[in-house]
This record gives structure tokens, C-alpha cells and sequence, in this order.
């Protein structure tokens, strides 16, 4: 390959920022995630960034929303005890709809669990960690390259929507080192901006597809931001219609856009009778476990989003209505197994493999939950 | 045992030494052979210092405190403060005032003695015609004789022609209470001031224009919580809280423009801005104000 | 001469803020600060936390940020750091400063990063009901400590020396001028400015303790204000109750000022990897 580079996932990531024209970093050391620290701290000052190490993760992502606010896109990254910190402050940045990157290399919980092992068990924590109703946009890369594609989508998409957007791999593909070759520059989108006088100025009024521009704090537009409910003036407001059509916008402009968040993956599909729902590291096992299965003439295939949240409902109940079996892999004890049977209602068998032991999920465990009768819960 | 005391009172406003001129007082009064009791009080500080000092003397004294028109001598460092405590005077007793005007200070927007109506200088505005009164310039007199610091002894000395106190006590007081190296100033001072002649009062300021009319007090009942806070601190009493805690404006030409209620409104409700509109002079209604 | 109310949303008003809370006279006396600075409005950042002070960046047409419990010294190094051309101060409370948020506080200050913290301390939670608050003295009722409170007290200033904080001062809410000459100098101060405001809270801690309402408090704080630079003000706004009385913790003034390098998160040549 030509160009290619030798990476590991989080140093990919740090490309991808970087390409994404990200020029802030706050962060608090944890593993597996330091080393997006320890390169951005290397990178960013030469691309006219800039990086501070915080006091713990609930002022990281702080700090990165005070820098979006003044114009940047910014980003932490962070592990497990660490994202649950910073679910505070991922409600904060969705209700005052400010767009911000959050990375998570999953180690096992729950707590300090396994600070060096690989999961999958914040998926869930990812769509509903912090409280009251939201959106969540939840992206899971399966490899190096990956990493860097959806570290770039990431930004737009947080910049597109003004939100927090997660990007969720575990510690495996943190660590991995992959050849990749990097494009020499990537699509850069960035947050709606007004143009109209500022002193009619209304921070929260949207247009149709729900985004409100949004100015910097120095730009000439003055305007509150807040964490209460509050009114198109960006002012707290208790009024039921108010809040009812706030928390409504701040969902829909996610949901309603859910064609340009979703990404899947998917492999010899036409014909299976049995697919396999992965995601993350667990999606690479599961293709190399499908092309094995297939020259044993078992007709598999996979289903695999890179897009974790919003839900792929749709797609994933079309296969559903399709095949005979869902085998549904994840390293947790089913988290996302439950959205799957959502999209199926009923109209395939949905079984889990299922593990949480800090081992990996490997291409001869589901050849063997494909050729066995039925599910393998370990 | 019934109480033979005298009393004494000195008034002025704060850094202008009635502290210390009471307390040579009281040292000569004691060195007379006199049983004496002294207090000093801050008044309503918001006067830029209003600073008084009570003293009685006699054979016994029980209080300290002078009550209202007993009195023998009332030596006021400003003019104002003759006005103010002229009611603690008997029947016969003594004024002595400085000639000195000091416009309270932090308490206007222009502090031209006319623009806040600061009282005329007449004798006539004490108002009793059994005073007797000795108006001086303790000031120019201290000046005169090198060293204007000393013009509270000036004062001492007009106070001393109306007591009976030999003035080999009074000398020793001086000299044991004022700064050190200012004793032959003071000394000097002292004896001038016994024998000062009656100051030539100024004229009053002309007026062609007239004079500003009082300040403009906008208050904003929409945004007051009737918290009582500004008619607390307003040193001249113009605002007050009704029992249904609506803010009424009840002496609109007591207010000197201080801006103490508009700068202690928890709520924004108060502005004080300076009088657009002028008056003519027989408008304004001199007024020292009562005695805390 | 200009009206700070100039600065006002004044569709938002009037505030939340009980009757005789002195958090009002706080804020007008900052924006006094800001007109005698002429600071451009649009360069001007206030970040609070949550909490009766924390309200107040709602009714002023700055850019405003009311973020969450604790947090607004993170949000605002994120804010200094991204624009250091933006004055960034912070309004705070002692719940929100030195309970929940002491941590972000302490560090910015260590950081020495170019922002201005006002603490409104009034000793207790006022949004919550009037709990017990990590400045609430010793012996003092609380709803949470009806009994009086068995806990000591931060003093906020020694802890924000301890911190590193360039600049510490005290001032009371009963001293407008002498407020806004404070904020001056810590605003014009280069590097962590810390200042904090003494003020009162009638409808929680001054009725559990029966301190009156907010002129009574106002007239208790002033009585008891001991100048640590020496003498403050000519002006003092309420009657003078001699100073021997006063607890340790209103010391007021200027307690701390020095020059200490200021935090930019621009790295050193040398401190760049290969
Ligand atoms: S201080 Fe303000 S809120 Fe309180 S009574 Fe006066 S005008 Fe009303
Ligand atoms: S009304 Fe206000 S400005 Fe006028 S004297 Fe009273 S406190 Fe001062």
C-alpha cells in the first residue's frame, strides 16, 4: 500500500481530529485512553490548537464546551469511570446545544472493573447515560482506519447538529496497530452560523430542519446559554408548550436526520438465513466468522452499524423480516440485544452471544454459536 | 444628690478634630478640679462623618450625655452642625461657629455649596434670640498665625471666653494633647481665639440662573420588592416603605443626589440623576436636617 | 453619566432574587465595574454555576453561560483559553464554589489562568431551601442542621491563597464603592482574580437565625468589617459598630496580590514531542 502508515486506534483518532479541524483538547488521564492525550498535547499546539489537562472528567468536557462556545471544535476522550463523570455534562451540551466530541475507549466496568481489558458495556450508558430525554448520536468504528473516518464524521456531525456526538470503540482497537492509508484532506463541516442583526438576534428560534445558528461568544452576538428549559430568546421558561416544543426540536433534529447519521455495514445478506448483528471489534470476528461459515456451506450473513444511535431500526428489521436468526454478538450481557428485538418484532428468532469477561469475541466462538443449535451464553 | 452639672457640646464632621478637641476639654475641665464625663458618637455616618462629643461637668455627673437645651456652650466646627444641635442649647447659652461650610462629601453630583442647598450663613437661622452667639473664621485666624491645623484651637479659645475655667488649665490641656511640635501654634491659636472679633459673613453666592431644583429620583415599582433597603440607608429620609411595601418618594427636595439607594437597590428600581431644571432661589427651603 | 441599567435584558427583569437579597446589589455594583473599564460588551463573558447567585448572568446583555452545579470555573477556562481575548468572569455562590465546585475552583486558581471570580457567599443554600452550606458557621440553624450547625467553615479566602490564587479580596455587599473598586482591580489584575462577596440571604439564614431582613443584614455585615489594607473608604454606608466584634472571616480588602506567570495553554518550544 502506498502511503500507508503503521497506527494504533487512538492515534487515529488523533488524526482524524486533527483532519477534522479540531483545535481544542481538555482531557483527564485514564486507560485505555491517555494516549489521545499524550499525542494531542503533541499535535495540536503546531496545527494552532490548544490543549490543557483537567482537574477530573466532569470539568474536561467543561472546558470543552466553554471552548465550543467561543468558536472551537473541541473534544475529550476518556474510558468507562470517566464517561460516566462527563454524563453531566453531556445532558449540558445537548440542551444548550452545543457541539462537542466525546471519545470513549470501553474498558470493563462496572467501576474500575477492567481498566486494561476490552468491552462493550457503555452502549447503553452511551444513548441514555445522562438523564432526562435526549438524543444521542453514538458512532462505533470496528477498525484503525475506521477510527479515523468516524472521528472525522464525528465533528460534522456535532457541528451539523450542534450535540454531543460519542464515538464508542474498546480498548482492542484503542491499542491496535493497523497499516492505514490517511487521505490527504476530508470533507469539513461546519456549525450553522447567523448573519442577521444581532440586536433581533433569537439564539434558540430553528429554521425547518430543526439546527439554530449559532454564533461564538465575541462574535457581536450577545445571548444566554443555559441548562434550564428555555424559550427561542434562550431565556428559562417553565411554560409546558415551551419546554414541550424545546425538548421535541433538540430530538427531532436528530431522529428526523437519521439518514445522513446512519452507517451500516453489511455482508452477503442476500441469501442468509442467519445473520449476525455485531458492532465494534466484535464486527470483525463476525466477518471473518461468516466467509468461514460460508465454505461450510452454512448460509450466514452480518449486519453490522457504525452508527449505534440513533438505532437503525429499519434496516435491522428488514434483515429481520429476512432471515431465520439473528445471532446477536456483543462483549456485555445484552445491551443492544434488546433494541435488536425491537426491530425484529417477531419476525425472526433473535439469540445472544454474550460475554463480559475482558476476553475478546473471537471468529471460532461464533462459527460455533452459527453451526450450534442455538445460542452459546457464556 | 442632685446633679449641679454643666454641659458642653461639640459638633463637626469626621477628620475635622472634635475628638481630640473634647478631649482637651474634658483635660482642662478635670484640671478645674470638675468631675467629668465624656462621649463621642458617629452619628449617621452617611453624612460623611458626622462626629459629636458630649462632656459634662460639676461636682457628681451620673450621664454623659447633655439632654436637649441645657447646654451652656455649643461649638460647632461647621456651619451646618450650628443648625443641627443649636436645639441642645439653654435658655442664655453660647453658640461658637466656624465659619467652615464642608459639603458632606460623596453625597452630590455638584458640590457647590448652593447647588444642594447648603444652609445660608445667618445667624438668624438659629432661630432663639437668647443665644449668644460668636460666628468665626477659626480657619484664616489658624493661617494667619502659620499653621491652619490649628484652627480647632481657635475654636477652644471662643469657647473658653464663655466658661469659667482658669486659662492655666486650658494651656495644659493644649499642650498635653496636640501633636508634638505643634504645642506654640496651638497655643497661640488658643489665645487668639479668645479674644477673635465676630467674622465678616460672606455674601451670598448671586443666582441669575437660579439654582438647580432637586435631584430626579425615577423609581421603577414594577421591578421593587418593597424590601425596605433604601429607606434604611437614605441619610435624608425621602423614601419610605408603606405597609402595603409600596416605595413612596415622601420628601423629594430632602435628597442630595447621595445615590445611596440607587447603588443599595438589590432590584434596579432606583435611578438618581441630577436636577435638569433650575429654581429660583426663594424655591429652595433651607434645611440642616434633623439630629439623629 | 450612563445608567447601568443600560445593561439589563430588562425584558427579563425583574429577577428572581427575594426582596432584600443583596446578590442585586453585587451585580450592579460589577456592572459599575464594567462601564468605569469600558469594557466592550460583546468581549465580556459571564459564566455561573447554579444557585441564587449563578441567576444573575441571566439578566445581563453580555454573553452569557449558566451552566451547571459547580463547574463555571471549567467552562470558563475553556472559554479564556479558546478566546483570550474575552474577559471571562465568573459568578459563583458558596455552595456552588466551595462545595460542589471547590475542586475546579482550586485548580483554576493553581492554573493562574486571566479570569475573575466573584463568590457571593451568603452562607447557605438559598435555590434549594436554605440547607446548611460548607460556609455556614459553626452554631448557625440550617434547615439541614436545625439544631446549629456542628461543622466548622471554610474561609474562602485562605483557602483560594492556599490554592495560589494571584489575587484574593473580601468585600461586603453593604459597600457598593468599595465593591466596585475591588472588582476594578482584580479585573484589571493579570491572572486568577478571586473576590469574595460578602452578602446575605433574609429569607433563609436570616429568619433561621433572627438576623432580620436584608437592611438589618446589610447594617450587621458593615458593622463588622475590619480593613486588612487599612482604612477602606470614607464612605461607610451604614452605621458604624466598632470593629472589635468582627469575626475572623470578614476581614475585608485586598488580601492577596501578586505576579505569577498567566495560564494560556500555549506550550513551550521543548514541550513538543517528535
Ligand atoms: S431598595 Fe429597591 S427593591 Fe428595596 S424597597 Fe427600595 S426600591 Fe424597592
Ligand atoms: S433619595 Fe437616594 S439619592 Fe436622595 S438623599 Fe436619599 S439615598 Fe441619597
Amino acid at each position: 500500500m502506498s502511503g500507508a502508515k503503521l497506527v494504533q486506534g487512538n492515534e487515529a483518532c488523533v488524526r482524524g481530529a486533527l483532519a477534522a479541524g479540531c483545535n481544542f483538547y481538555a482531557g483527564y488521564p485514564i486507560t485505555p485512553s491517555s494516549e489521545i492525550a499524550e499525542l494531542m498535547v503533541r499535535f495540536l499546539p503546531d496545527a494552532g490548537g490548544v490543549f490543557v489537562q483537567m482537574e477530573d472528567e466532569i470539568a474536561s468536557l467543561a472546558t470543552v464546551i466553554g471552548a465550543s462556545l467561543a468558536g472551537s471544535r473541541a473534544m475529550t476522550a476518556t474510558s468507562g469511570p470517566g464517561f460516566s463523570l462527563m454524563q453531566e455534562h453531556i445532558g449540558f451540551a445537548t440542551m444548550a446545544e452545543v457541539p462537542c466530541v466525546v471519545v470513549n475507549v470501553m474498558r470493563g466496568g462496572p467501576s474500575t472493573g477492567l481498566p486494561t481489558s476490552p468491552s462493550q458495556g457503555d452502549v447503553m450508558q452511551a444513548r441514555w447515560g445522562t438523564h432526562g430525554d435526549h438524543p444521542s448520536i453514538v458512532l462505533a468504528p470496528s477498525s484503525v482506519g475506521e477510527v479515523f473516518n468516524l472521528t472525522v464524521k464525528a465533528f460534522n456531525l456535532a457541528e451539523r447538529f450542534r450535540t454531543p456526538v460519542t464515538l464508542i470503540y474498546d480498548e482492542i482497537i484503542g491499542h491496535t496497530r493497523e497499516s492505514v492509508v490517511f487521505p490527504d484532506s476530508v470533507d469539513v463541516i461546519s456549525r450553522p452560523r447567523p448573519n442577521g442583526d444581532p440586536s433581533t438576534f433569537l439564539p434558540k428560534a430553528a429554521p425547518p430542519d430543526g439546527v439554530p445558528p449559532m454564533p461564538a461568544f465575541g462574535d457581536g452576538y450577545r445571548f444566554h446559554v443555559t441548562g434550564l428549559t428555555h424559550d427561542e430568546r434562550g431565556f428559562p421558561t417553565t411554560d409546558p408548550g415551551q419546554a414541550g416544543a424545546l425538548i421535541t426540536r433538540i430530538h427531532d433534529k436528530v431522529t428526523n436526520h437519521q439518514e445522513e447519521i446512519t452507517e451500516i455495514e453489511t455482508l452477503m445478506l442476500d441469501d442468509a438465513e442467519i445473520a449476525i448483528f455485531a458492532y465494534g471489534i466484535v464486527g470483525r470476528s463476525a466477518h471473518e466468522a461468516v466467509l468461514r461459515a460460508r465454505e461450510a456451506g452454512i448460509r450466514v450473513g452480518m449486519i453490522r452499524p457504525l452508527t449505534l444511535w440513533p438505532f437503525p431500526y429499519h434496516q435491522v428489521g428488514e434483515v429481520a423480516a429476512q432471515v431465520d436468526t439473528l445471532l446477536v454478538a456483543e462483549m456485555n450481557l445484552g445491551q443492544l440485544i434488546g433494541e435488536v428485538e425491537r426491530a425484529a418484532a417477531g419476525r425472526s428468532e433473535i439469540v445472544g452471544h454474550l460475554r463480559a469477561d475482558g476476553e475478546p469475541i473471537t471468529p471460532t466462538d461464533l462459527v460455533a454459536a452459527i453451526s450450534g443449535a442455538g445460542a452459546v451464553r457464556t | 444628690m442632685s446633679d449641679d452639672s454643666s454641659g458642653l457640646l461639640l459638633a463637626g464632621v469626621g477628620g475635622q478634630g472634635v475628638i481630640l478637641a473634647g478631649m482637651i476639654v474634658a483635660d482642662a475641665l478635670v484640671r478645674a478640679g470638675h468631675d467629668v464625663k465624656q462621649s463621642e458618637v458617629h452619628g449617621m455616618a452617611q453624612r460623611g462623618g458626622s462626629v459629636f462629643s458630649h462632656i459634662r461637668w460639676g461636682s457628681s455627673v451620673d450621664s454623659p450625655l447633655v439632654p436637649l437645651g441645657s447646654a451652656e456652650v455649643l461649638a460647632a466646627f461647621e456651619w451646618a452642625e450650628a443648625l443641627r444641635w443649636v436645639e441642645y442649647v439653654r435658655e442664655g447659652g453660647a453658640v461658637v461657629a466656624d465659619l467652615r461650610t464642608i459639603v458632606p462629601p460623596g453625597s452630590c453630583t455638584d458640590r457647590r455649596s448652593w447647588s444642594i442647598r447648603y444652609p445660608d450663613i445667618d445667624p438668624d437661622l438659629l432661630g432663639r434670640r437668647t443665644l449668644k452667639t460668636r460666628i468665626v473664621d477659626a480657619s484664616s485666624t489658624a493661617a494667619e498665625l502659620g499653621n491652619i491645623r490649628a484652627a480647632n484651637s481657635v475654636i477652644l479659645g471662643s469657647v473658653a471666653a464663655f466658661l469659667d475655667i482658669e486659662h492655666v488649665h486650658w494651656e495644659a490641656a493644649i499642650e498635653r494633647l496636640v501633636p508634638a511640635g505643634t504645642e506654640a501654634v496651638n497655643l497661640t491659636s488658643f489665645r487668639a481665639g479668645c479674644e477673635v472679633v465676630e467674622a465678616s459673613i460672606p455674601p451670598r453666592p448671586a443666582d441669575p440662573d437660579g439654582f438647580p431644583g432637586p435631584h430626579e429620583i425615577d423609581i421603577r415599582h414594577e421591578w421593587c420588592k418593597g424590601c425596605d433597603i433604601c429607606s434604611r440607608v437614605c441619610p435624608e429620609y425621602c423614601l419610605e416603605v408603606g405597609i402595603d411595601g409600596e416605595l413612596a418618594l415622601v420628601d423629594a427636595e430632602a435628597c442630595t443626589g447621595c445615590r445611596l439607594c440607587e447603588l443599595l437597590c438589590p432590584d434596579f428600581a432606583i435611578a438618581v440623576s441630577p436636577p435638569t431644571e433650575n429654581v429660583s432661589r426663594g424655591e429652595l427651603v433651607a434645611s440642616a436636617g434633623d439630629p439623629p | 453619566m450612563t445608567d447601568v441599567r443600560d445593561h439589563l435584558r430588562e425584558w427579563a427583569m425583574p429577577h428572581v432574587l427575594c426582596p432584600g437579597c443583596a446578590h442585586g446589589i453585587v451585580l450592579r455594583s460589577f456592572l459599575e465595574a464594567v462601564d468605569e473599564q469600558e469594557i466592550d460588551r460583546n468581549r465580556l463573558a459571564m459564566v455561573a454555576g447554579i444557585g441564587c447567585s449563578s441567576r444573575l448572568v441571566g439578566y445581563v446583555d453580555f454573553c452569557t453561560l449558566h451552566g451547571t452545579h459547580g463547574r463555571a470555573p471549567a467552562f470558563a477556562t475553556g472559554l479564556k483559553m479558546a478566546r483570550p481575548e474575552l474577559h471571562v468572569v465568573v459568578v459563583t455562590g458558596d455552595g456552588d464554589g466551595l462545595a460542589i465546585g471547590a475542586n475546579h475552583l482550586i485548580h483554576a486558581a493553581r492554573r493562574n489562568i486571566d479570569i475573575t471570580v466573584l463568590l457571593l457567599n451568603n452562607s447557605i443554600y438559598g435555590m434549594t431551601g436554605g440547607q446548611a452550606a460548607p460556609t455556614t458557621p459553626t452554631g448557625a440553624v440550617a434547615s439541614t442542621t436545625p439544631g446549629g450547625n456542628t461543622e466548622p467553615n471554610f474561609d474562602a479566602c485562605k483557602l483560594l491563597i492556599g490554592a495560589g490564587a494571584s489575587f484574593v479580596a473580601r468585600v461586603l455587599a453593604a459597600n457598593p464603592i468599595e465593591m466596585t473598586r475591588v472588582m476594578v482591580e482584580g479585573m484589571t489584575h493579570s491572572g486568577f482574580s478571586f473576590i469574595e462577596v460578602v452578602s446575605d440571604c433574609p429569607e433563609y439564614y436570616g429568619r433561621y437565625n433572627g438576623m432580620g431582613g436584608g437592611a438589618d443584614m446589610l447594617t450587621w455585615m458593615a458593622g463588622r468589617e475590619v480593613g486588612v489594607t487599612g482604612p477602606l473608604s470614607s464612605k461607610r454606608f451604614v452605621n458604624h459598630v466598632p470593629s472589635s466584634t468582627a469575626p475572623p472571616g470578614m476581614a475585608t480588602g485586598i488580601i492577596q496580590r501578586e505576579e505569577r506567570p498567566v495560564f494560556t495553554g500555549v506550550h513551550g518550544e521543548g514541550s513538543h514531542g517528535p
